[in-house]
């Protein structure tokens, strides 16, 4: 466990606020093919070194990259398990609603089907 | 108000009039009928509904496979339109299925006629966390980029 990174929620939260970023999302895709340093990073962007170093701070608070010196090099690496937990929030939500209108459907058809019913008895009745 | 995009949006139609469909999620027994995961169970004397803005809806899911699970559902109305409209934050508290951990999040559901006697249902929800969310677009951006990612990580 880094230092910095939160559990549950919050991670979930801290995970969603970094990547609501597009400069950090474009960091994490040139973190997926490689890892790299702030300088090679810098690159890409029309922003200054300081500038993506503070997006690699955010990143790393969420735990979406981790940061190791090799050398002199102070290399960041994507780290995907908080990715994998976010998108699976999202995807259990899905299936909760997936299933749960699917029961609704049959609800009401049954509830329709009964009415139904019983108004043929009625009907039969008058 | 929430001006943040929903992370979850749900377009439903179902062959049943609006009043039936806005019923079914406001009426006690009509929820206990349908709510949840498959396997769960809604103890009837322990669902609680004042339904209008401001009101609340409660109630307790069991699952009667897996005794050692409780959750507590309580959900804060801020606006409600009769037929029309339900909007709130869902608290959710106790021991989770899945090894989800207590939250809570917002959710949105609007009732509209279809042709035919037909009721659509939108449904929307936002994630914890979506007060420092992106705006409009961001969302959807965020998930085919991250769509990607996983495809490449997993790659």
């Amino acid at each position: 466990m880094r230092g910095a990174v939160v559990s549950g929620t919050d991670q979930l939260s801290a995970v969603f606020s970094a990547l609501a970023d597009p400069t950090r999302r474009a960091i994490l895709a040139e973190l997926a093919d490689r890892d790299a340093t702030v300088t090679e990073l810098s690159a890409p962007f029309p922003i200054s070194m300081p500038a993506v170093s503070r997006h690699l701070k955010t990143l790393e608070q969420a735990g979406l990259i981790s940061r190791t010196r090799s050398g002199k090099l102070r290399m960041s690496r994507l780290e995907a398990a908080p990715l994998h937990d976010a998108a699976d929030w999202i995807e259990r939500f899905r299936r909760f609603w997936d299933t749960s209108l699917h029961r609704l459907d049959a609800h009401l058809a049954a509830i329709q089907a009964a009415q139904a019913a019983e108004r043929t008895t009625h009907g039969k009745e008058h | 108000m929430d001006t943040e995009a929903p992370q979850i949006v749900v377009s439903r139609v179902f062959d049943a009039p609006r009043e039936l469909v806005y019923r079914a999620f406001t009426d006690p027994d009509h929820v206990a009928a349908w709510w949840g995961p498959i396997g769960d169970s809604l103890p009837r004397d322990e669902m609680e509904f004042d339904v209008r803005p401001g009101g609340y809806q409660r109630w307790t899911e069991v699952f009667p496979a897996q005794p050692d699970l409780r959750v507590r559902i309580h959900i804060d109305l801020t606006d409600v339109a009769d037929g029309e409209l339900l909007d709130g934050v869902i608290h959710v508290t106790g021991r989770l299925p899945g090894g989800f951990e207590p939250f809570e999040t917002r959710f949105r559901v609007e009732f509209y006629d279809e042709p035919d006697g037909r009721t659509r249902l939108e449904i929307r929800q936002w994630l914890p966390g979506h007060l420092t969310g992106p705006s409009e677009q961001g969302w959807s951006e965020a998930f085919s980029k991250l769509d990607a990612l996983l495809t490449s990580v997993e790659a």
